[in-house]
């Protein structure tokens, strides 16, 4: 292959896998170079505002998301290994500069380079995992703003079709919300955790050994609970099972 | 200002009205045609079938039978009294059509009441697609005789049937708009326990309906 | 989140009643939606052209009221307008006095909730007996409705059984719905009859024959406003469309998604008072026509007024399922009512309604109208935070990280403190204590950071060339 038709992929790696699950982020870094791109990770990346945005702080966001424009905007692709995110950038950041004619026009334009991991990788990349294996039982969580404001349904379940061993059952409610839903999680403890008790009980009755979704934020979440709850089950991001990189899991020392 | 002028005056404010009523008609009829476009294609041409299929469904509820000619209706009812143990005597709805029937043995001189156990009646028409009677009020044809009984018995023209609700509305275009218009689709129910369906709320419990011509 | 709020989502989340109340109301309407829309292959197109009807509406809004009134008027119906709630129940009130009304028939209305109109009857001294089973049951029960289609839906067929067992004239125990249903029918049957007034709300205002539209499952509706000398209808203006055949239109995706039904057994036209030679039939037909809000939202929320009042956004909040109608303080809950409750009460005293919300988009997605109801609840926390309206914590909390995000090298600097700080308080893999993360760590555990950040290791493996 040659550097003509390799394309720019500058990965946003998201602040929670930035501090708390750096494995993700590497695991991306495989695929996407796996599927043929030139992966860069721009320093000059944080978070993608959405805390702000979502409390309503517009005024703060518009910093965070200019930083954001400007250290992406160069390459072919903004990929993020979470459909939240990479639906803030998409969905929300145009929104956020609807009366801004100048970064109006560059959020759209990054808007419309930006995608999740894992719809990147089968939608743009036509890509299949080779060689990955993992013997276990596994439901997949669609996480919600991935789901519902990006299409990502089939493309992750296509891909972890192709892990050797893996069989991923079906399991009641895995559409509705972890209760995960960023600053409400910790404004309204009380009410997400009645939320990801459900989603929990849901994951246990199903008896899958492995839980797996798309974005880190509801599989923290998710993954909490059920080691509060003393649950065995092991949460990975299912880009780390196609990468082959699911060692330890979260909560899991190395 | 009057309540009215402030409503108004807020509406204007914000939406002046600029279109011409033919323009607002074509927009209209736009909408209209696109939610048309979308619906579940019917199935058959036969609307008597169509108009069985869905009333007799679980979720309508409603019992369906066919005879031959207006004529043969008290025999119908005769049939649905002895099968459901229910006594000869009921309501029957002021229509002279029904009044100058042959009744036989049967006695549908029964006033309508709070607590009637049948009243029998005549639909002006109904629409396939969903299985629902169309009722409109007038001197023979009180409101009350499809919601007060718990058996309604009601007999239908298979000509009137028409096979959307949009057709229905379409037929009335240009009409008087009747006092009540009541489209009945199966018996009373309530789902407000539990969300588990339960009949006869209200209204009647049982909807028998009877086609004929 | 407001003491207020708080005490009641508390209570709300103590009940284990409530919950199996809740599912078993809220999972059933979900279910059956989910079939009714499965039965239909184009739905979505359905959604849009529903859309597209109320907008229609809306955006001519004072042309249709205008020859809605004419019509009304034509048909021998008074027409009233009310610009807020006292304006409303006072027509009502005043319509009853004049009749001599001692005794009211009430057709289910959320509009009636809105306005504070079982409220307003009380305190006129008039016996009001509500006649949808549900609502039967909660007035019972002294409470206000949870849901918007299930007032009862906080409540087990057990809790009714014990209502019905204290306050029926027949006191048969049972928990068998078909045997408490027929109670009920025995209960109410009188009252229709006796009653000198009924008041309905209305489904849709039907412009080009000035007819209003009730759309119910029991019966009811036309038992309350057939029989009585009077009949009152209240509505807000929004309930304007066109013409039968759009009225019948949006029937048609308002119906399967409020219960999964293609129609109500009863889909009504209801148009003026007693003919002449009608048997039966109302000698007065009053129309209470009313804002409260809906100018307002015209301006700044128009896609609200589309809403069709079919529940499906309640059935399926994960909030909602979480902590019932009640804990939100309004007529509405849900998602519809945390957008609406705010242009009723004001938003400092509701701004934990659409704060207290995920944004996971559900609602929109099973809206039969499309409304964009996460962004409409995203502009009311807009509405908090430029008002100065949330709590001084969240705002210091947000602004501190927000400045710091702006800040690669800052945020990079203060993550390299953090992260090795967390690692103090872990345990195995997992913290589930420390300090300043109790929101989080209240729930559920948290999982233990890396010593070192992605960034940090990804630059260190660059660095080594690896």
């Amino acid at each position: 292959m040659n550097t003509q038709t390799r394309p720019r992929v500058g990965l946003f790696v998201t602040c929670l896998v930035d501090s708390l699950r750096p494995n993700i982020g590497f695991a991306a870094l495989r695929l996407l170079e796996a599927a043929g791109c030139d992966v860069a990770v721009p320093q000059a990346q944080t978070c993608c505002g959405q805390p702000s945005f979502n409390s309503g702080a517009n005024d703060v966001t518009v910093p965070v998301a200019r930083q954001t424009i400007e250290a992406f905007e160069n390459f072919d692709y903004l990929v993020a290994p979470s459909g939240s995110c990479a639906g803030m950038i998409k969905e929300n950041y145009p929104e956020l500069f609807a009366d801004d004619p100048i970064w109006g026009l560059r959020a759209k334009n990054l808007a419309a380079r930006t995608h999740e991991l894992l719809s990147f990788l089968v939608d743009v990349r036509g890509f299949a995992p080779r060689g990955a294996a993992c013997k276990a039982t596994a439901v997949y969580h669609d996480s919600c703003s991935g789901l519902r404001e990006l299409g990502v349904k089939a493309q992750p379940r296509k891909l972890l079709g192709a892990v050797e061993g893996l069989e991923l059952l079906a399991f009641e409610g895995d559409e509705t919300c972890c209760g995960f839903g960023g600053t409400f999680c910790v404004k309204y403890s009380n009410i997400s955790n009645s939320i990801v008790g459900e989603k929990a009980a849901n994951v246990r009755a199903s008896g899958a050994e492995l839980l797996l979704g798309g974005d880190f934020s509801c599989l923290m979440n998710m993954a909490g609970k059920l080691h509060r709850e003393g649950a065995k089950t092991r949460v990975f991001h299912a880009a780390e099972i196609l990468a082959g990189m699911a060692g330890a899991a979260i909560g899991e020392e190395n | 200002m009057s309540a009215r002028a402030a409503i108004f005056a807020a509406i204007r404010a914000t939406r002046p009205e600029v279109a011409t009523p033919q323009t607002i008609a074509a927009q209209a009829a736009q909408c209209t045609a696109q939610m048309r476009a979308s619906l579940v294609p019917l199935t058959g041409d036969d609307l008597v079938a169509v108009f069985t299929a869905r009333a007799s469904a679980e979720k309508v509820g409603a019992t369906v039978e066919r005879v031959a000619e207006l004529a043969d209706l008290p025999q119908a009812v005769a049939r649905y009294l002895a099968a459901n143990g229910l006594k000869t005597q009921f309501a029957l709805q002021p229509d002279p059509r029904l009044q100058e029937l042959d009744w036989g043995e049967l006695e549908p001189n029964a006033p309508l009441r709070p607590d009637s156990a049948v009243a029998v009646g005549l639909a002006l028409g109904g629409v396939a697609e969903t299985g629902s009677l169309v009722f409109h009020s007038g001197p023979t044809a009180p409101t009350l005789y499809g919601f007060l009984p718990l058996h309604h018995l009601v007999a239908i023209d298979a000509k009137t049937l028409l096979p959307r609700l949009e057709d229905y509305a379409r037929s009335q275009l240009g009409e008087p708009a009747p006092r009540n218009v009541n489209l009945i689709t199966g018996a009373s129910g309530t789902t407000d326990i539990e969300g588990v369906l339960a009949r006869g709320a209200h209204g009647p419990r049982r909807l028998h309906i009877v086609f004929f011509g | 989140m407001s003491a207020a709020f708080d005490l009641r989502v508390d209570k709300a989340l103590a009940d284990p009643q409530l919950k199996i109340a809740l599912e078993r109301t809220t999972g059933n309407a979900r279910r059956k939606r989910a079939l009714a829309v499965a039965a239909w292959p184009d739905f979505a197109g359905a959604r849009t052209a529903a859309a597209a009807i109320k907008d229609h509406a809306i955006e001519h809004m004072a042309y249709y009221l205008d020859m809605f009134e004419r019509n009304a008027l034509a048909s021998g119906a008074q027409v009233h307008w009310a610009r807020d709630s006292e304006e409303a129940c006072a027509i009502v009130v005043d319509i009853c006095k004049s009749v001599g009304a001692k005794t009211v028939t009430r057709s289910k209305s959320m509009l009636g909730e809105e306005i504070g109109l079982p409220h307003a009857l009380a305190a006129a001294g008039l016996r009001r007996v509500e006649t949808d089973l549900a609502e039967h049951i909660i007035q019972l029960a002294n409470e206000t409705p949870s849901h918007i289609i299930w007032p009862a839906a906080h409540r087990t067929k057990e809790d009714v059984a014990e209502l019905f067992a204290n306050f029926h004239r027949d006191k048969t125990p049972t928990t068998d719905i078909e045997s408490m249903v027929a109670s009920a029918r025995k209960e109410l049957r009188e009252d229709f009859f006796s009653a000198e007034v009924g008041i309905s709300g209305a489904n849709f205002l039907v412009a080009d024959t000035g007819a209003i539209c009730t759309i119910t499952n029991e019966g009811n509706a036309e038992l309350t406003t057939t029989p009585p000398r009077v009949h009152i209808v209240t509505a807000g203006i929004e309930k304007i469309v066109a013409d039968t055949e759009q009225a019948l239109q949006l029937t048609r995706v308002l119906v399967p998604s409020a219960t999964g039904a293609d129609l109500t057994q009863y889909t009504s036209f209801h148009c003026g008072p007693k003919r002449p030679g009608d048997l039966d039939g109302p000698e007065q037909f009053h129309i209470v026509l009313v804002d409260h809000g809906r100018t307002r939202m015209l301006k700044e929320m128009p896609e609200m007024l589309r809403c069709l009042r079919c529940g499906a956004c309640l059935n399926h909040c994960v909030v909602y399922r979480a902590i019932g109608g009640h804990a939100y303080g309004g007529a509405y809950p849900g998602p519809m009512g945390s957008v609406l409750t705010p242009i009723f009460d004001g938003l400092e005293t509701t701004r934990d309604l659409p704060n207290a919300c995920t944004l996971n988009g559900q609602c929109k997605q099973v809206c039969p109208v499309d409304i964009p109801l996460p962004t409409l609840l995203r502009g009311w926390r807009e509405k908090s935070w430029n008002g100065g309206m949330e709590p001084v914590k969240t705002q210091i909390a947000i602004k501190l990280h927000a400045f710091a995000a702006a800040r690669p090298a800052l945020y990079r600097f203060g993550q390299s403190f953090a992260l090795p700080l967390m690692r103090f308080f872990a345990q195995g893999g997992w913290i589930s204590k420390m300090p300043l993360t109790s929101g989080w760590t209240a729930a559920r555990d948290l999982p233990k950071p890396p010593a070192k950040s992605f960034m940090a290791q990804y630059a260190a493996r660059k660095g080594t060339g690896q």
